[in-house]
């Protein structure tokens, strides 16, 4: 008995290591960049930094990022100068690009296009407006240099807050527990795959029947509360903008209208705000413009969108 | 509680060190640790179905008695006949009672005569009828036949022979003179029987987690849509339901047999590589043992078997082939699929062919099997596959729709996984499967049987990074067979 129990612990730490070194060596499972909040009280990825993304537990998509000097995933130092022209592609995890080696990203499908011109990209998983017209506003010297400014904005999600304040969730990611345990690629990879939740449920359970009960509804917000919600976030976006500015001659919001209220959409065209649809783009695209195993746009897709870019800037930018 | 799920690891490892620690030295403590985790694996599902497994011992308890106690042929029968209703009572209640009122009632509507089904009733499936009862059943029947020398006294033992957790619910079917000798004898730990019923798990967990939880979802829309694809879909849904079919319950049995091991006792083999088989016959010597067993012993045996004129063979053929399709299920897609084969072993049966391959396996003494074998092993399968279409599909309608679209849509289309996973990985998976299963194919109780620690090691790390690999929390894990 004792042999068989020793064996087995003796067996199961054995494995554990092949697997970690199995995982490793065939980057099974993705490499988590360190964040931080910089002296600006901006957050963004530690700078100088490269590793693997990887989509799917069997590596359905894989691609290699590289954090710039600035925080951002990026082929290229963002040194802005009065003499060139620069586009700033301001947005959250589609525009960060995680997804796509970085040297395929949308900018350098941009840069292909338009001579002459650097395309930067300050995408963060995550980012909303607040964190995009903060980022602008705490860096006002670097975007003031910058020619062209393009926000990635989706209303459902972007405009929740109507001022900027630091995500403390999101840093706790960054606990020494955290960054220790996602070290251990074993784990990571568990983790994603699944293998964790039957213990993280049996926890939950036990933790549910030792509270007390809460009953909670979930209904379906009537047409009135959607309105209300709708005009809610409006106010925010007036209220980021009033806090952080917006130069209309040089941003333009980069925005899905099937997925944006026809009220929103007046608004900014009742006050001049510039924006790029970039809805039949991707939607009359007779081939997939997302990737199978996750929302975020493909190879395909981030052509389409530096078409639209370019196609936007082409009688702009001589 | 799944064999694949926390709770029964959990289960399993405080049960296993219970049993020889503290109730090491006592046959009847741990015989009552046996019995009491039997009750509360069972109980997990729904407990108030412990009451019909209690039930069940109880009456085959003091039925084995009473055929012991008496000499009269026709007393002991009348004994045995009280198993057996109560038993198949008990089945036809649960399983079989709305499928007889609903099959009266269609029939009746094609003769013209419309009638309300209102004697159907909500009644719920306990898991696991199907196999305790043919269990309990087999006692009276080994002590009828005296195959069993005379009936236990010791009530605790023998409802801890019904209900013992590992085979409770989806087999291996045991003989009373197989497992109930072991619960009443003495067992002592030993080291290499638990090891190779950890080995045995290991390799259940595999075949139940990557080879059918995976391929579950592809079969699951191929069958659900199957009016909306082409023949090639429609054929690798069944290819892959032959396999997902194979995985789970051979993986279920591999996982029972191994756990029994732990807590020393040995059950009977369930699946012996029923892919590499010869003939149908051979087939049936392979897959799902234990029933065949059960039905030879005690439904053909009994009506004559082989020893009768070639007529009452070819019947008793039929007969059980229909019997164990309606086994399966109350649905006549189980009927269709026991007829089916009927009819492809009777030539086998007719040509003197049934027991050619009864104690050799495809490539007997050779690396390689022959172009012969290769070519009998794909018919087989292609036939065993086939059938797979009736035992699928959701109705008789639905399976011979089924059969249409592959005859009349006769055209290719790649298909793509409804999950957007690469395909590729399935068939790669798939290959090296049925490649391993070759190598190992002589032994179907030791699947890691390599002389090299080395190579056994990179298996065992292989087999649960496939495991990592193909696991999705989101399918369902419940066991196919639990639905018989």
């Amino acid at each position: 008995m004792k042999k068989l129990f020793f064996k087995t612990i003796l067996y199961t730490i054995l494995i554990l290591l092949a697997l970690e070194v199995l995982i490793r060596v065939l980057h099974l499972t993705k490499d988590y960049p360190s964040r931080y909040i910089d002296e600006f009280g901006v957050e963004k990825w530690v700078p100088n930094q490269k590793g693997m993304s990887v989509t799917g537990i069997r590596r359905q998509n894989f691609s290699e990022y590289k954090i710039n000097n600035s925080g951002y995933n990026s082929y290229r130092e963002f040194v802005p100068t009065y003499d060139k022209t620069e586009i700033a592609l301001v947005g959250d995890s589609f525009i960060e690009g995680f997804h796509q080696h970085y040297y395929n990203a949308i900018g350098k499908k941009i840069e292909s296009k338009l001579t002459d011109v650097e395309v930067y990209e300050f995408g963060y998983a995550g980012y909303d407006l607040a964190d995009q017209l903060h980022l602008i506003h705490a860096y006002k010297s670097m975007f003031n240099k910058i020619d062209h400014v393009i926000l990635g904005l989706k209303f459902e999600n972007d405009l929740t807050r109507g001022e900027y304040n630091i995500i403390q969730d999101r840093i706790h990611l960054e606990s020494p527990l955290y960054k220790n345990i996602r070290k251990i690629k074993l784990i990571v990879h568990a983790q994603n795959s699944g293998v964790f939740d039957p213990i993280l449920n049996i926890i939950g359970s036990i933790s549910t029947f030792l509270k007390p009960k809460i009953k909670t509804y979930t209904k379906e917000k009537t047409k009135e509360e959607i309105k209300n919600m709708h005009l809610a976030y409006i106010e925010n976006f007036k209220s980021l903008i009033e806090k952080y500015g917006f130069d209309k001659q040089r941003f333009v919001l980069l925005i899905d209208t099937s997925i944006t209220p026809q009220i929103f959409i007046e608004h900014l065209e009742e006050n001049n705000y510039k924006y790029i649809d970039f809805y039949d783009a991707l939607n009359t695209s007779k081939t997939p413009t997302t990737l199978i195993y996750d929302r975020h746009w493909n190879n395909h897709g981030r052509h389409l969108i530096a078409n639209l870019i370019v196609k936007y800037y082409s009688n702009i930018i001589k | 509680m799944v064999f694949n799920s926390l709770e029964f690891f959990l289960f399993l490892s405080i049960v296993f060190t219970l049993y020889w620690s503290v109730f090491k030295k006592n046959l009847k403590a741990q015989n009552l640790l046996l019995l009491f985790a039997s009750y509360l694996f069972y109980g997990w599902w729904d407990w108030r179905f412990l009451s019909l497994i209690l039930l069940s011992t109880t009456v085959d308890y003091f039925v084995g008695l009473k055929i012991f106690a008496n000499e009269k042929k026709s007393t002991r029968k009348m004994w045995l006949w009280v198993s057996v209703l109560f038993n198949v009572g008990l089945l036809g209640f649960f399983k079989y009672f709305n499928f007889f009122v609903d099959s009266w009632v269609d029939m009746f509507s094609m003769l013209g005569y419309e009638m309300k089904s209102t004697w159907t009733l909500r009644v719920i499936l306990p898991v696991g009828i199907s196999f305790y009862t043919f269990q309990t059943m087999s006692y009276s029947f080994d002590l009828y036949y005296k195959k069993l020398e005379q009936p236990t006294k010791d009530f605790l033992s023998f409802a801890a022979f019904v209900s013992f957790f590992p085979q409770l619910v989806a087999g291996p079917i045991e003989r009373a003179s197989n497992l109930l000798s072991q619960i009443t004898n003495k067992r002592e730990f030993s080291y290499n029987q638990s090891v190779s019923g950890l080995k045995l798990i290991l390799w259940g967990l595999f075949k139940k987690v990557v080879i059918a939880d995976s391929l579950g979802p592809i079969v699951d829309d191929i069958f659900a849509n199957y009016s909306t694809y082409p023949a090639s879909t429609l054929i690798l849904g069944v290819t892959l339901f032959s396999f997902q079919v194979y995985g789970d319950f051979s993986g279920y049995s591999d996982i029972a047999i191994g756990t029994a091991k732990l807590f020393g006792i040995e059950l009977m083999s369930n699946f012996k590589f029923p892919n590499f088989s010869r003939n149908v016959a051979e087939y049936w010597q392979r897959w799902h043992v234990s029933l065949s067993t059960w039905f030879r012993h005690y439904v053909y045996i009994p009506l004559g078997g082989s020893r009768v004129s070639k007529l009452k063979s070819v019947r008793n053929i039929i007969i059980i082939f229909l019997v164990s399709g309606f086994w399966h299920g109350a649905n006549w897609t189980f009927v269709f699929w026991g007829a089916f084969h009927a009819l492809a072993f009777i030539p086998v049966f007719l040509m003197g062919r049934n027991t050619i391959y009864k104690n050799s396996v495809v490539g007997e003494n050779t690396i390689f099997p022959s172009l012969k074998e290769i070519g009998q092993v794909v018919l087989t399968f292609g036939i065993v596959t086939f059938s797979r279409i009736f035992f699928r599909s959701e109705s008789i309608t639905d399976a011979f729709a089924f059969i249409r679209g592959i005859t009349n849509n006769f055209t290719y289309e790649v298909y793509h996984h409804p999950m957007g996973y690469r395909m590729i990985d399935y068939y790669i998976l798939l290959a090296l499967f049925v490649l391993y299963e070759y190598i190992i194919r002589k032994d179907e109780r030791s699947p890691f049987k390599f002389k090299s620690k080395m190579v056994r090691f990179i298996i065992y790390t292989l087999v649960i990074l496939l495991m990592l690999l193909f696991y999705d929390d989101n399918v369902d894990r419940s066991f196919i067979y639990f639905q018989f």
